[in-house]
Formats: structure tokens, C-alpha cells, sequence
């Protein structure tokens, strides 16, 4: 087991693991301190509508004269607060099943991975607009659905790592010689899913983001005046042509947020799984 | 290996029933009903009554259940509330759109994708293989709906480049139908050419490392030989798995690629479904991806167990 | 990835090549699928595009809102209930029998409820509409005859609409309904319909005006994203789309192309929940008619392609009262804020509202821009965009607690008619009354001027109705759109209004 400060070292000493760390930094830097960065409010209507970028206004203003770069700023917002949350409610019902269907086995285990197939049986986009259909639109549904969907791999991540955990010597050891179920659960089997487990939760993220803005740009997501950036791309698709900027820059920070996000996973891989290392 | 065959096909009966009971149940959660959007603005209480009661909206929800069931499994998804029309030969005129954005998606993702892989995992280190690197994960990270937007932008600005209108079957039409259908194929098969770009260039790193490569390389057998007839067959397990997992998102992405490009498939008529509050199609449409989905995995999961003799079916 | 764009290329001269063989059929952009063809029962935009081209009335109205006889050749008014028909003795239906005076009994009896199918829920059996006939009969084979139970001053402009369209039983009799049939005399007939698709119309050869008709056919094509109609329209893959003002400065730089205009009876309107014990306060709507910048919202909302409007839009002409002399719709700010204060409302403690709105692009984006105007005033408008099921479902609950909201963003039809505007909207229990508006003088006002004939008393009536309505901010009127088309330059012969927009049957291409 490596500790955080190796993990740490291990992954600047990477070129792309800086580059994801840098870039992950620095999107929760913009996030938090959106209201400071930012010139306007984001919902407040500044200007003619569709200025081009210039001085006053960076990435210009969109169809109701509001400032974007503005907007991109508290859509980062939008998008980690998302992100962080789904998947925390996603990482943390799928930790506590994974490690009692991956511990218990036998029917219980039968039952919840029969569960976690039922959800798995759903393209995952096509589940998240299902439940959001029910839940009705707005942040903190979307964030729900998408949490219910990432549920099954946090599940099968943990519950793989825990059997192969109490295959361990030292576990059964532990068993032998009568360590509590709990006490054995958190101090010796749960350590072992962390590595798998951190992976999963840096991937999920970038594909929580990704799902997001896509239900966003169906008009399923981010209710206005909220900034996502989905739904400022899919407001802006009827003014392509005169006001490209309105376009581009949401494209661009989905593009480069979802980017360093599986950067960041995929030397977060290497560093702590370097059997998959290629 | 029958045994494994049967079992697993047996395994996914309480799937497939799980899946349906989840579809009704949330179907029937969903707040405004179809019946009012049906009506529309002037309709009268005593004909919003005479609906319900035609649509068996007015019955217990367990014997909504079991009808639903009994009518599917006789190819009866029951009727649109909407249209009046049998849901079914609707959804199988749809398929055969989703299934061919589908397969047109997958095919040019493997053109693009298997070739760079193993370029990208033999030229390792060289220009090749970071080129591939970083259009595999650019390629991972562009959302769908983003590139079908860029290329539109693209090809409407810079060649008055428009996908023609009207869809018609490939049998009907052919040329017609690959010129409607090769450009949401494009996009939806880069979308998913990335993590098979990655899939194979390291699974064929992985391959390449294993002694038995060493072995054929040693006995003299040259490199073409080497990396085609050793090297590939095993490479290709993992990526097998992972085309019969992409399948998924496929079918995940041709529901926004559909809506953007106005094809008219299963995707598209499930949103249309949802925003028309019609349950009986969005129950049919939904469990029939979900039907889709469970099999290609079925296949996949037989495919991989069929290919690789190390697996073990107990 | 060479080989791959040198297909695409060849792809797209394949594609050039295609569209040069245009023939007489003109291309449709649709932005949403059409729902179906019964004209008695389908009220939804896209369909009446279509059902305009297959059936016809026995009127129509002509760009001042006055009639005209289409399958009708001329009519009497005997006395002030009864109306006396000459039909046209030419018109044959789509299967070529020729329509008589027995479809015309037999199409009113069908939105009356009165044939064996009973109530089909036609848009046109309440009172508002045909409610009011009470004997329909065929005097001989081209005559008809309409008895109504009341006077009726609007009953022309109900004939003309597309709710008393004349259809063939038989048609009926084989399909059950009419939603993918085509039982009608117009100019146009159903081919086909692929849905989500297209729906593809061919010339009616034994058409009563045939030689009027140019066309070969028509084919509408849904293009459900307005950049897409944009691009399809600017590549000659379709010849005419409808356009919103912000799109058209692109298309009237390109000189293959053509913008039509016309302003019409739509508007945007804020409709308050009565059951809302804060909107119960007079005081509170008045404010925020008073904080609602109308010329703001148009310049965002419809890039200044709007006129501000009450609750009869100007398209109405003389009917509609005009804004200044409407003291409430003369935005003060200031004013707002003290009658807010009044009603106890301050900075610190603010009225929380849940709107409904939809997807509509002029309603979705009206809200948002309400949304900041109001938090002038200390109103934090919550907003909902509703799909159109939930839509229409909470538009009919918005009198109640059960609709969930408390204010809802509507586009409404005016009409050509006042009863339309007015009293359909407004009068205690009408159909589109949905608010929950109630006022005695205003029903009282109604009655009286279906009853009269005269034409100057009856817009005595509907102005006064109009004030009190107005005045009491129930509904507050925002903006009147502009409505555009854009077509290919060498279309011509379409002169959309605001009384018929979808009168495609003179269209032409200019070679």
C-alpha cells in the first residue's frame, strides 16, 4: 500500500500526471473563487445582446447581453459541484454495497448485484434522463440521477477488491484469530479498495461532468437562469453563425475540464495500479 | 462450456424482469400526464374520463403491470397515446435506424481505431504512437453533442456542406442513405474510437512484452507475422469486451446524435416520448434499448468466453 | 483519414448534384413533427400547416378581417340567427366524390357531438365557437342552412377557422378519425407520412381551383434546431422554414434567399395564479406591470421585432385599445417599488414566485428576462421550462393550488375576433380563462356584445371589458411578435397574415 505523500510524488514526477494535477487545480481555483473572478453576475443582463469578445466583456455576451466569461466561471461552478456530488453520492452507496456484497457474498450478495445489473442494463445517459423524467428537472436532480447511475461500477470495483482482499493471508490471519467483522472490514479489507476505488471516482467524475453537460444541452439538466455549460452551448446553437463565441467557449471548457480530469486518472492509474501500466 | 452458455442465458430472465418492473415503476412516478398534452387546450373533463378508462389508466398498477408484460412478450407494446398507432412495428422501423447509426458508428471507429492502436503500440515512444495518444484521449473527452456541433459549424461554413434531408432506408436508397448517415457515424464512431485506440494499443503492449512473443521472435518468424498472427489474436480479448461494452454508449450517444441530426431512430423517439408524456412508448422504447443492451452484452460476454480458453465456466 | 476525406468530398458533390434537380415541389422546414390531420380535433401549429393545404371552410377571412366564400360561393343572412349557404357546386373530396350539403350537416354535426360517434372533443363545440348553432340542415343539394340559438357576432370568424373545416364520412367511417387520414377538398393531398421525418403532400388534379394551384406538391421536413432549417435553407435543401428574428439579419444577407413578414395575434403574456394569497393583492400585480420594461424584453427576446402589447394585440386593429392610453403599461420602475413597499414587501423581505414556462423559445426566454426585471422589485422569480404535456396540464390547473406554480409565461392566439380575445380568455368559466379571472362587468360586458350587431356598440363593450381586465393585471400582455418566414428567392405567391398564414395554394417557383 503506498501512502498519499508517495502517491503525491509519484504522480508530479509524471509529466502528465502534473499536467492533470495542474489543470484540475486550477479549474477548482476558478470554481471557488468565481465571484471574485468574475465581472459580472451571471444572470444579469449587462449589454446589447451578442457583443463579440472584446475588453469589457472577454468571451463577449450571449443572445440576453450577459457577460460569458462570467458564466463560464460560475459554470465551472455548476459543473464540479455536479461532478463532486454525484459521484460522492454514487462512490459512497456504491463503497457501503460493494462491501457487503464483496464480504457477505452468498444471497445478499446475489440480490444487490442483481440490482447493479438491472442499472447496468441502461445505456447511462439513457437512465439519467429516465430518472430525471421522474425527478423533474433542476441541480439537485440531475445530480441524483447521475449518482444512481454511477452506483453499479463503484459496486463492482469494490466488491472485485474485496473478495481478492479476503483472499489475503494477513486477512485471514486476522479472521483466525478472531478480529471483529467491522474492525476487519475498515482496518484490513477496506485500505485495499482504495487504490481501485480513487481511480474509478477521478474517471467518474470526468464521465458525470460529461453526462451533465449533455443532459444540459437536451434541456434535461441545469434549469436557466443557472450557468451550465451545456445549456449555453444548446442556447447558443441557434446563433452559431453570428455569435461563434457564444459556441466556442463552453465547447472549450467541457472539452479541456472533462480532459485533465482523465488525464489526471489515467496517471492516477499507472502511480496506483502500475500492473495496468503500459 | 454449454453448461456456461445456458447458465448465463438463464441469468439474464430476472434481469430482464427487474428492468421492466423498474421502467413501469418509474414510468408511473412521472408528475403531468399524457392524456392532457393529448387533449390539449380545449378538451372536455367527461373526454379526458372516456381516455383514461380506453387506456386502462383507470386499473390497479399490478394489472397495468401484467397486461404491459403479457402484450410484450406477444410483440404488443399496446398502442400511442399520441397516435392511436401499434407501438411495435413503429419502434422496429426506428431500430433499424438506430442499429444502422449503430453499426456504421462502431465499424468506423474500428477502421479508425484498431490500425492506430497497433501502430501506436509497435512505433512505441516514436511520433506515432503520441500522436495517437493524444487523439485517443482528445477523443475521449469531446462529448458527441459538441463535435456533431463543430462539424456542422465546419462543413455548413467552410464547404455549404448540409446532410441532406429526409431519411430513407439503405434498401430504398442506398447512396441517399449513407450520405444522410455518414456524418452522425462519423461523429458517434470518434467519440468512441478513443478508449478502443487505448484498449488496443495496450493490450497489444501487453501481448508483445509476454514470452511467448519472445519465443515466435527468437524462432525467427518475421515481424509482420509476429504482430498479425501471434500477437493480434490475443490482443484481441480485452478488446472485444470492450466493443461489446462501447456498444452501450453507441446506443447512449445515438440518442443525442439522432436528436441533433434529425434521424429518425429509437433515441429520438424515446425523447419525443418523454417530452410527450406517451408512456406506453417510452416504456416500450426504454426496455427494448435495455433488451438490446442486456444481449449485445450476452453475446459479448460468450463471444470473450468462446475466445478465450483460460476462462473458467464454473 | 486522406481516404476518408476524399469520400467525403465526392459525397458532397454527389449531394450538390442531387439538390440541382429540383422539381415543382416545394420543401418544408418543420420545427417539431406534425401531430396528426383531424382539423376538429387538433389545435397544434405544425399540423394546421399541413391540414390548412387538405381541408377547407366555408369562409375564410381576408387580410382585414373581413370574409370571403371559399366552399361557400355566397351566403344570406336572413334574419340575425339564421345563415343561408350557396355552396360552390365544383368541389369534389380527395376520393373525387363531389362534397355536398350533406358533408357540410354532416361535419358540424360531427364537432357538435351529434353523430353516432358522439363527442370527439372538437375544439369547436364549446359556445365560445359552434356551441351555439342549433340546427344545421341541408335545404337542397347546394344549400345549407345554420339556425343559431343566440345572436352570435363572431360566427363568421368562427366559420373560417380551421375547427369547422368540411371533411368526407367516409373517410371517417374507414379510419376512425381523421389524425392519419385525409378526408378533405383543399388543394393539396396526404401522400405520406414517416414520422419525425416528413409528411409529403401531392396536387389534388380535380381540385375546384385547379388551374390556381402551381405546385406539384409540397413535402415538409422536420429540422428540429433552427441552425439546421438556417443551413438547409442557405444550401437549397429546403425553399421556406419560419425563422425567428434574431436568425434573419443572416438570411437577408444571402441573396438567395428572401424574408416575409407579418405581424401576428400571438403574444407573450404573465398570467398570475389567483389562489396565491400574495397575487391576490391587487397591489402586487400592479407592480409588476408596472416593472415589466416591454421594450427591453423585445430588444432581447425578439431583436426588436415585437410590438408591445396588451391583452388584444394591435394586429386586432380597431378592437385593441392602444397602450398609452393604458396607464399600467407604462413602465415605472419607482412606482413599482412604492407599491411594492406598500404591500410590505422590502429588500429584506421578498416575495419568492414559482413560475412555469416552456420550451418555446419566446416563452423560455421572456421568462428569463421577467425574471431579472422583477428582482428589481423584490420578486425572486423561481422558473420552471415545462415539456408540453406538463405544460398544457399545468395551464389548465393555473387557478389552483394544485398547478404548483404561481405564475406561468403564455403565448396565446388573440384571434380575429374580440370574443376570441376577450371573452374567451376572460369572461368567468371560458375555455382559456385558466387564471381564474372573474369580474361581473367583464362577463355582463361579453354577453352583451356577442348579442349586438352593431359594430361600433360592440367595441364600446369590448373596450370597456378590455380596461377592466387590463387594469386589474391578471394577466398582463408583454409583447405582440413579429412572425417570419424565410424562403427561397425564386418562391413567390405566399402572403402570410395574421388572419391566414398558412395559405400555401398560390406559392410558385419563379424559373
Amino acid at each position: 500500500m503506498k501512502g498519499l505523500r508517495q502517491v503525491f510524488r509519484e504522480l508530479v514526477k509524471d509529466p502528465m500526471g502534473r499536467i492533470g494535477l495542474i489543470g484540475v487545480l486550477l479549474l477548482i481555483l476558478l470554481a471557488v473563487f468565481a465571484p471574485l473572478l468574475a465581472h459580472y453576475s451571471p444572470e444579469k443582463m449587462v449589454s446589447m445582446p451578442k457583443a463579440a469578445p472584446n475588453q469589457q466583456f472577454w468571451f463577449g455576451t450571449d443572445n440576453y447581453g450577459r457577460d460569458i466569461y462570467s458564466r463560464i466561471l460560475y459554470g465551472a461552478r455548476v459543473s464540479l459541484e455536479v461532478g463532486l456530488i454525484s459521484v460522492g453520492i454514487a462512490a459512497s452507496i456504491g463503497f457501503i454495497l460493494g462491501i457487503i456484497a464483496g464480504y457477505f457474498e452468498g444471497r445478499i450478495d446475489r440480490i444487490i448485484m442483481c440490482i447493479m445489473d438491472i442499472l447496468f442494463a441502461f445505456p447511462s445517459i439513457l437512465l439519467a434522463i429516465f430518472i430525471t423524467a421522474v425527478l423533474g428537472r433542476g441541480i439537485e436532480n440531475t445530480m441524483i440521477a447521475i449518482g444512481i447511475v454511477n452506483i453499479p461500477v463503484f459496486v463492482r470495483t469494490v466488491r472485485a477488491s474485496v473478495i481478492s482482499a479476503k483472499g489475503l493471508e494477513y486477512v485471514q490471519n486476522a479472521k483466525s484469530i478472531g478480529v471483529k467483522t467491522f474492525p476487519l472490514l475498515m482496518r484490513h479489507i477496506a485500505p485495499n479498495t482504495i487504490a481501485p476505488f480513487t481511480v474509478q471516482a477521478t474517471l467518474a467524475l470526468s464521465s458525470a461532468i460529461l453526462t451533465e453537460a449533455s443532459m444540459s444541452f437536451l434541456g434535461l439538466g441545469i434549469q436557466p437562469p443557472d450557468p451550465s455549460w451545456g445549456s449555453m452551448l444548446s442556447e447558443a446553437r441557434a446563433f452559431m453563425e453570428q455569435a461563434p463565441w457564444m459556441v466556442i467557449f463552453p465547447i472549450l471548457f467541457i472539452v479541456i475540464t472533462i480532459l485533465i480530469f482523465n488525464i489526471l486518472g489515467d496517471s492516477l492509474r499507472d502511480v496506483l495500479d502500475p500492473k495496468l501500466k503500459t | 462450456m454449454r453448461n456456461y452458455v445456458i447458465r448465463r442465458i438463464l441469468q439474464i430472465i430476472p434481469v430482464l424482469l427487474g428492468v421492466s418492473i423498474l421502467i413501469f415503476a418509474v414510468m408511473k412516478l412521472i408528475p403531468g400526464d399524457v392524456i392532457s398534452g393529448a387533449l390539449g387546450v380545449e378538451g372536455s373533463p367527461e373526454l379526458r374520463q372516456a381516455l383514461t378508462v380506453k387506456y386502462g389508466l383507470d386499473k390497479p398498477y399490478h394489472v397495468q403491470y401484467i397486461n404491459w408484460i403479457l402484450g410484450v412478450l406477444h410483440g404488443d407494446f399496446g398502442d400511442s397515446l399520441r397516435t392511436s398507432e401499434p407501438i411495435f412495428p413503429e419502434m422496429m422501423r426506428r431500430f433499424s435506424v438506430t442499429a444502422e447509426l449503430t453499426i456504421l458508428g462502431a465499424l468506423i471507429s474500428w477502421i479508425i481505431a484498431i490500425p492506430l492502436g497497433i501502430l501506436a503500440a509497435t512505433h512505441r515512444n516514436k511520433g506515432i504512437d503520441r500522436f495517437v495518444r493524444v487523439f485517443a484521449l482528445m477523443g475521449v473527452s469531446i462529448p458527441s453533442f459538441a463535435l456533431s456541433i463543430l462539424v456542422i459549424l465546419f462543413l455548413a461554413l467552410v464547404f455549404s456542406y448540409f446532410s441532406p434531408l429526409g431519411y430513407v432506408s439503405f434498401f430504398e436508397n442506398p447512396v441517399k442513405n449513407l450520405q444522410i448517415m455518414i456524418l452522425p457515424s462519423f461523429v458517434l464512431g470518434i467519440t468512441i474510437a478513443g478508449s478502443i485506440m487505448r484498449m488496443t494499443r495496450s493490450s497489444m503492449l501487453e501481448v508483445l512484452q509476454q514470452d511467448f512473443i519472445k519465443t515466435v521472435r527468437a524462432k525467427g518468424a518475421s515481424e509482420r507475422i509476429t504482430i498479425f498472427k501471434h500477437a493480434l489474436r490475443n490482443a484481441f480479448i480485452p478488446i472485444i469486451t470492450l466493443i461489446g461494452m462501447q456498444i452501450g454508449s453507441l446506443l447512449g450517444g445515438a440518442v443525442i446524435i439522432e436528436q441533433i441530426f434529425s434521424l429518425p431512430g429509437l433515441g429520438q423517439m424515446t425523447l419525443t416520448g418523454i417530452n410527450q408524456r406517451d408512456y406506453p412508448v417510452v416504456q416500450g422504447c426504454v426496455l427494448f434499448i435495455a433488451f438490446i443492451y442486456i444481449l449485445v452484452n450476452l453475446i459479448t460476454d460468450l463471444l470473450y468466453a468462446y475466445i478465450d480458453p483460460r476462462i473458467s465456466y464454473n | 483519414m486522406k481516404k476518408c476525406l476524399i469520400l467525403f468530398l465526392s459525397l458532397v458533390l454527389v449531394c450538390f448534384a442531387c439538390s440541382a434537380l429540383a422539381d415543382n415541389i416545394l420543401r418544408w422546414g418543420f420545427e417539431s413533427d406534425p401531430t396528426g390531420f383531424d382539423p376538429h380535433t387538433n389545435p397544434e401549429d405544425m399540423s394546421i400547416r399541413v391540414m390548412n393545404q387538405l381541408y377547407e371552410t366555408l369562409v375564410a377571412t381576408n387580410p382585414d378581417m373581413t370574409y370571403y366564400g371559399r366552399l361557400a360561393e355566397s351566403w344570406e343572412n336572413p334574419d340575425e340567427v339564421t345563415y343561408v349557404f350557396h355552396l360552390r357546386q365544383n368541389v369534389k373530396f380527395h376520393s373525387g366524390r363531389p362534397m355536398t350539403a350533406a358533408d357540410v350537416v354532416y361535419s358540424f354535426e360531427r364537432i357538435l357531438g351529434r353523430t353516432e360517434a358522439g363527442d370527439i372533443g372538437a375544439l369547436g363545440s364549446k359556445s365560445t365557437y359552434y356551441g351555439d348553432i342549433d340546427t344545421v340542415e341541408a335545404v337542397d343539394d347546394y344549400t345549407v342552412k345554420f339556425v343559431l340559438k343566440n345572436v352570435n357576432a363572431a360566427f363568421l370568424g368562427n366559420l373560417s377557422s380551421n375547427y369547422g373545416a368540411i371533411v368526407d364520412k367516409d373517410v371517417i367511417a374507414a379510419n376512425g378519425d381523421l389524425m392519419r387520414a385525409d378526408g378533405g377538398t383543399g388543394p393539396f393531398m396526404l401522400k405520406d407520412w414517416v414520422r419525425d421525418n416528413n409528411v409529403s403532400l401531392v396536387k389534388f388534379a380535380d381540385y375546384w381551383e385547379a388551374d390556381r394551384v402551381r405546385l406539384d406538391g409540397i413535402t415538409y421536413y422536420v429540422i428540429g434546431d433552427e441552425s439546421a432549417r438556417l443551413a438547409a435553407l442557405r444550401t437549397g435543401e429546403i425553399d421556406i422554414s419560419t425563422m425567428s428574428a434574431s436568425n434573419v439579419p443572416i438570411a437577408e444577407k444571402d441573396a438567395n434567399l428572401k424574408v416575409l413578414s407579418y405581424q401576428s395575434n400571438q403574444y407573450i403574456a404573465l398570467g398570475c395564479n389567483m389562489s396565491t394569497p400574495a397575487l391576490q393583492d391587487k397591489r402586487v400585480r400592479q407592480a409588476i406591470t408596472y416593472a415589466t420594461d416591454r421594450e427591453a424584453l423585445i430588444n432581447i427576446v425578439f431583436s426588436g421585432q415585437a410590438m408591445a402589447c396588451s391583452i388584444v394585440p394591435p394586429s386586432l386593429g380597431h378592437w385593441s385599445v392602444p397602450l398609452d392610453e393604458l396607464d399600467v403599461y407604462h413602465t415605472d420602475v419607482e412606482k413599482a417599488k412604492a407599491m411594492m413597499e406598500e404591500a410590505g414587501y422590502s429588500k429584506t423581505n421578498r416575495l419568492s414566485l414559482k413560475v412555469a414556462a416552456g420550451l418555446l423559445d419566446a416563452i423560455r426566454q421572456s421568462a428569463v428576462v421577467l425574471q431579472q426585471q422583477l428582482a428589481e422589485i423584490y420578486i425572486d422569480l423561481d422558473i420552471v421550462n415545462l415539456e408540453q404535456g406538463e405544460y398544457v396540464d399545468t395551464w389548465y390547473k393555473m387557478a389552483t393550488p394544485e398547478a404548483g406554480f404561481d405564475m406561468m409565461v403564455v403565448q396565446d392566439g388573440a384571434g380575429t375576433d374580440p370574443n376570441r380575445s376577450v371573452a374567451f380568455f376572460f369572461k368567468t368559466g371560458a375555455s382559456a380563462n385558466v387564471f381564474g379571472y372573474s369580474n361581473e362587468r367583464v362577463d355582463e360586458l361579453c354577453d352583451l356584445a356577442l348579442s349586438t350587431p352593431d359594430p361600433d356598440i360592440r367595441e364600446g363593450y369590448y373596450n370597456e371589458a378590455q380596461k377592466i381586465c387590463i387594469d386589474d393585471c391578471v394577466k398582463t400582455g408583454i409583447a405582440c411578435m413579429t412572425m417570419y418566414y424565410v424562403t427561397s428567392a425564386n418562391l413567390d405567391g405566399f402572403a402570410p397574415t395574421a388572419a391566414d398564414a398558412s395559405n400555401y395554394r398560390d406559392m410558385y417557383f419563379v424559373k
